[in-house]
């Protein structure tokens, strides 16, 4: 099995319009590329998993001790735009699904569209987080330095609470710590992922991918399912605390 | 070079056979996540005490479930993916199970909280500090 270095695998287009793919020299057929590909993504996403796992473990073990803090705390954030939120990340999840379909049909116009649509429902749900956002930012409940001072003794105005709709009850700043760190994380997940699914658009355009060849886009669709599932379980956590 | 060769055989071309879900599928699937988004709202305007989040995690768990499955082609995919992938679940519940049960047995040492007795296991609970503010 001495296989000739500089002769790699060449995947072929199937039709005009579409690229020929080249296997990485590394491997020695396109079925090995691709499930070696997948089994490391799906050992990335394990860790994804684990990283989420340990903040809902923060969220499931305070909710546990300060039950209170939560409900008062989850009832400040608006559960309307939260849900509309849910519902745009599943729609997104739809279009990235029917997306990669495209590319293993060779559909280069649906592929282009279908991740626009996608990019299109990250932009909305960072558009209502940062409205979201901004509405907790003007009531001085982003926790992070709370009571902290500056270096000229001056008081951080990070968590002031000023409008005391945590005063009743103990360690309000908790709940918009793990409120904040939860959201801020899986948003940035769904920067990450659009900007993926830009880059898979740029090489849609090229005909890179097709029914031979759609191993990157199977990739950042499983990441950007993971982001829906994600926020699955955050919306009914934060907004509808049970 | 049989292998190779094979590799260049028509049928060889690309990753073998791989499964491609129909649209009506994803459609039905997004439907029942749709749906059960309301029954997640639905289900935490109703008092049912305790069972509430168990409620809200169940209902979550199903939507999960169907994203993983069928957007995520799990489903379909070989015993290995499915095996690191799904594993990430047991070692998640491993850490949820034992930190939540650990803090569901203790006494309480806060002096903020409202007053809840000590377990009576016979160890000894530091004393809050005095005046904390």
């Amino acid at each position: 099995m001495s296989h000739d270095h500089g002769h790699s695998v060449v995947v072929p287009a199937p039709g005009p319009g579409f690229l020929p793919h080249t296997v990485a020299h590394h491997f020695d057929t396109p079925k090995q590329e691709f499930q070696a590909a997948k089994l490391g993504f799906w050992l990335f996403l394990a860790t994804e998993i684990l990283l989420f796992g340990g903040l809902f473990a923060a969220y499931f073990y305070f909710h546990q001790v300060y039950p209170e803090t939560f409900k008062v705390g989850g009832a400040q954030l608006n559960w309307r735009l939260g849900a509309v939120n849910t519902i745009v990340l599943l729609l997104s999840s739809w279009t990235m699904a029917m997306g990669v379909r495209s590319a293993q049909v060779s559909q280069k116009g649906k592929l282009l569209m279908y991740c626009a649509l996608t990019v299109l429902g990250a932009v909305i749900f960072m558009c209502i987080k940062f409205v979201e956002y901004q509405a907790k930012f003007d009531h001085g409940l982003l926790p992070v330095f709370g009571g902290m001072h500056d270096a000229l003794g001056q008081q951080l105005q990070w968590y002031t609470d000023h409008d005391g709709v945590m005063a009743g009850v103990p360690h309000g700043n908790l709940f918009f710590s793990i409120y904040f760190t939860m959201t801020a994380i899986h948003g940035l997940h769904v920067i990450i992922g659009a900007g993926l699914i830009v880059w898979i658009m740029f090489g849609a355009a090229k005909g890179r991918f097709h029914a031979n060849y759609f191993l990157p886009v199977d990739l950042v669709g499983l990441y950007w399912h993971l982001v829906d599932l994600i926020w699955i379980f955050l919306f009914p956590l934060l907004y509808l605390v049970p | 070079m049989s292998a190779h060769d094979h590799a260049h055989g028509h049928d060889a071309h690309g990753y073998g056979p791989h499964h491609v879900t129909s649209t009506k599928t994803f459609v039905s699937v997004l439907l029942v996540l749709l749906f059960l988004t309301i029954i997640t709202v639905a289900a935490s305007r109703v008092d049912f005490g305790a069972a509430n989040l168990l409620i809200a995690m169940l209902i979550a768990s199903v939507k999960a479930s169907l994203v993983i499955a069928i957007f995520m082609h799990v489903k379909w995919d070989t015993a290995i993916n499915k095996l690191v992938f799904l594993s990430s679940f047991l070692f998640l519940s491993l850490l949820l199970i034992f930190t939540l049960s650990d803090q569901a047995t203790r006494g309480d040492d806060d002096p903020l909280r409202t007053v809840k007795l000590p377990v009576d296991n016979g160890f000894v609970q530091p004393k809050p500090h005095a005046e904390n503010h």
